[in-house]
């Protein structure tokens, strides 16, 4: 509890001067910097996500709420198209991970097979969320017609304007090392894009189990939750 | 890839040549703080005419033609939203954070410069899209700064199209505009603090700007998610608040949606908002105290404990806006409990001021004035908090003029009494010249003596059971003649200072050119900001090399020492003491402290 140590010093005595030189680290590289930011960041949309959940969670327990699966004829009790997206998800984020081990070690024709790979995935899950909704459509189940599909349309379409970010982001590094950027600093800027296609991840896997979940489910974590 | 420590990097940013680059592209945090000020105290201004015309239908109602119900309830929606969001915020942590920030951390500018530059023009985009509602087909929102679903989107209410989207875009592009440059002030705070300057020898100011920032980071989700919800029932017909509803008799398609959900999300980003703009003005005026006081901040350490413990119990406390929505009755005691916690905290910061003044060598400048002034406004207006915050006192005061009394006198008036101590005080570092003493008088005392004949009469208002948000009394029997007559005496007084900001805005202007110089550290301060090379500070702050630190921030009046000040970059071998011998030094610092220890 670094932080609560720092709260009990007592600036104005002159003694904690050698501890206070020693304490403040003054090897703080852009590395730091952006990991730090992007720690903030990610709780930024941590809390976003949190709030939607809550609201989701309450809204489950009213009377004109039906959930997406449970029941042999609603759209998610055979979610494998949404499977198949949490599976091209997951290998996006692997391939990052790939893309900065061989970024390190500077294999270029590896570096650009597994951005290639990272990107090619990334893609898929968006085509395939994007199939998703189109079925959701076709089938009756349109935004308005139920607060389960509400919710539905707006998590996965916020979580899209994410992954979207993170594209853009990922662009810009291979724009960069098109252009001359080292491997090295490849390397470092693809750690913090892992970072985000990790959290993306599990983003994308709580989500799926929130809004696939059956009505039963939902009624047990509203019971334990007090809603 | 190499570390170089920050402290030992060599200058080598590139210094911008032209006109472009150098003032309207810029990257610099000075300049996209001065942007961020000019933006914000013109959208400000905009807010003061709005309340001004609020004012001459409350004060003289039927006289003007041009303020209809529907105006009326626009003005009041804009003045709020603007003067909370668009000018508090953006001009405490826009401005203020992003001028001193580097500063006074010792640092050359924010640690994504690129980034900053990209959140004020973001957050300008919002402006233009929240000020261009005034230009569309039914105007801007008449929802009430608060934006209520199901009302704010329904027929009946003005700017119900385009008025209540353009509301919700403008906030969420804000919100962005706001977490860039969040994660900026955060970030640069956390990792690019000069060499000996530990988080406990951060002036208070910075503290003060940390907390909200981070406050701001987590609460500002909140406004996003509502706003987002907002567009898709209004846009998408999706029932997120939208009940069951009938609407001039037709039945809509929403149903089941919860009004009060949005009102939850809608306070747990309201009530950190207050914190949000508060903390960075508690920090700024411990700072212009502590130094006009020549005399160190009285308990600094109970000071940034005391921010931190707001910024957290801030999080907890938003039903009490909610009380006449209906709660069960544990839920309000929770919150009512909470609410009175925070005043623990709250007081202590004041006290501490006191303290601070007890005994200080007092100087009565212009940002003293306000300082002291601040400290009256906002004593006044946490008290009526204090009585809000039960829920049996604010059931029947809440939809009345006492709360909007207390509000103005809390989160209104006191930011601005700091916001201009801050300006009269950093200013001589903006120009290199001090604002004009004569019109700064006359403005301290026209805006203190005159927010008090607009807000204290109207707690008065509030105790007669005047409503608030209402166009006009009309014939009601309940209310005498005297309020109306008291009605008309506000609004006097709300002319007198709205016009007496203009001289503020004079002085502004004039002294920018023709000023007093002032020279390099006039307050004789000990914080960083006041020890550059130049005045104003250069791009790149610091010339060459950053500096060291030595000490915190409230090295005043040291005794023995010949100068009464001792800057934060003075080593102890630098000091100059009357007494020849140096092995008074360390007897020196506990006598000065020995109260705090």
């Amino acid at each position: 509890m670094q932080f609560f140590k720092t709260l009990r010093m007592k600036p104005w005595l002159q003694q904690d001067y050698e501890q206070a030189v020693t304490m403040v680290s003054l090897e703080q590289s852009n590395e730091e910097k952006v990991i730090t930011a992007l720690k903030f960041f990610l709780a930024v949309i941590t809390v976003i996500f949190f709030l939607f959940t809550i609201t989701f969670l309450q809204r489950t327990q009213s009377f004109d709420f039906q959930a997406l699966s449970g029941e042999p004829w609603l759209p998610f009790s055979n979610a494998k198209l949404l499977w198949q997206n949490s599976a091209y998800l997951l290998l996006a984020s692997l391939s990052i991970v790939l893309a900065k081990y061989v970024a390190e070690k500077e294999h270029i024709y590896l570096i650009i097979f597994s951005l290639a790979a990272t990107a090619l995935f990334t893609l898929l899950f968006i085509f395939g969320q994007w199939q998703a909704w189109q079925q959701l459509n076709q089938a009756g189940f349109n935004i308005s017609a139920n607060p389960a599909n509400s919710y539905y349309f707006l998590l996965t379409g916020v979580h899209g304007l994410h992954i979207v970010g993170g594209v853009l982001v990922l662009l810009r590094c291979i724009w960069h090392f098109g252009m001359g950027l080292s491997c090295q600093i490849l390397a470092t800027r693809l750690k913090f894009c892992g970072l985000y296609w990790h959290y993306l991840f599990f983003l994308w896997m709580f989500l799926f189990f929130l809004l696939t979940s059956s009505a039963d489910t939902f009624k047990t974590i509203a019971l334990i939750c007090g809603f | 890839m190499e570390h170089v420590a920050i402290a030992d990097q060599v200058d080598q940013s590139n210094h911008p040549q032209s006109f472009l680059t150098k003032y309207v592209w810029s990257q610099d945090h000075k300049v996209i703080a001065i942007q961020y000020s000019i933006t914000a105290i013109a959208v400000g201004l905009v807010a003061l005419v709005l309340s001004g015309m609020m004012r001459l239908q409350l004060g003289f109602p039927n006289e003007f033609s041009f303020i209809d119900p529907s105006a009326y309830l626009q003005f009041v929606t804009m003045h709020g939203m603007i003067m909370v969001i668009y000018l508090l915020t953006a001009l405490l942590l826009g401005g203020f954070g992003n001028y001193l920030i580097p500063l006074m951390i010792g640092a050359r500018d924010m640690v994504f410069p690129y980034l900053n530059m990209l959140s004020y023009w973001t957050y300008l985009l919002a402006v233009i899209v929240l000020l261009s509602s005034f230009f569309v087909s039914g105007g801007p929102t008449g929802a009430g700064w608060t934006l209520y679903p199901p009302q704010a989107i329904l027929s009946g209410t003005p700017g119900e199209h385009a008025g209540i989207l353009l509301m919700l875009a403008s906030l969420a592009i804000f919100i962005v505009a706001f977490t860039m440059g969040g994660l900026n002030y955060v970030t640069t705070i956390l990792q690019a603090r000069t060499r000996g300057m530990t988080l406990m020898r951060m002036p208070l100011t910075i503290w003060g700007i940390f907390v909200a920032t981070i406050l701001g980071l987590l609460a500002f989700p909140a406004l996003l998610v509502s706003a987002i919800m907002m567009i898709f029932d209004k846009v998408l017909g999706t029932s997120f608040f939208m009940p069951a509803i009938l609407s001039l008799g037709e039945t809509l398609d929403h149903t089941g949606g919860s009004p009060i959900l949005f009102q939850h999300l809608f306070w747990f980003f309201g009530h950190p908002e207050v914190y949000i703009v508060a903390l960075p003005a508690f920090g700024m005026v411990s700072d212009v105290i502590a130094t006009h006081a020549r005399k160190n901040i009285f308990g600094y350490r109970m000071m940034v404990w005391a921010i931190v413990a707001i910024g957290g119990l801030s999080f907890v406390v938003w039903a009490h806006h909610m009380y006449v929505s209906g709660m069960n009755p544990y839920f309000g005691f929770f919150f009512a409990t909470t609410t009175l916690i925070i005043a623990i905290p709250t007081a202590l910061k004041v006290y501490n001021w006191l303290l601070t003044l007890w005994r200080g060598n007092i100087h009565l400048t212009l940002p003293m004035l306000f300082a002291i002034g601040f400290i009256f406004t906002f004593t006044h207006g946490g008290l009526t908090g204090l009585m809000l915050g039960n829920v049996v006192i604010d059931l029947p005061l809440s939809d009345t003029y006492f709360v909007v009394a207390h509000f103005h006198m809390v989160m209104g008036v006191s930011p601005v009494m700091v916001l201009f101590a801050a300006i009269y005080h950093w200013f001589p570092l903006l120009t290199g010249r001090y604002l004009n003493n004569k019109l700064g008088k006359l403005h301290f005392w026209g805006t203190f003596l005159g927010t008090y004949a607009i807000y204290l009469p109207m707690h008065y208002l509030g105790f007669l059971g005047v409503p608030r948000r209402y166009f006009a009394l009309g014939s009601t029997e309940f209310i005498p003649q005297s309020a109306e007559t008291l009605n008309a005496s506000i609004t006097v007084s709300a002319i007198i200072v709205g016009l007496i900001q203009l001289v503020f805005i004079a002085n502004l202007i004039w002294s920018t050119f023709k000023g007093k110089k002032a020279g390099r550290n006039p307050w004789q301060a000990t914080s960083l900001e006041w020890q550059t090379a130049q005045v104003p500070p250069a791009h790149g702050n610091w010339g060459k090399e950053l500096p060291a630190v030595h000490r915190w921030a409230y090295d005043y009046s040291v005794p023995k020492v010949i100068d009464d000040f001792i800057p934060q970059n003075v080593s102890p071998e630098e000091v100059e003491y009357l007494v020849s011998e140096q092995d008074s030094d360390e007897d020196s610092y506990e006598n000065n402290n020995q109260g705090e220890n």
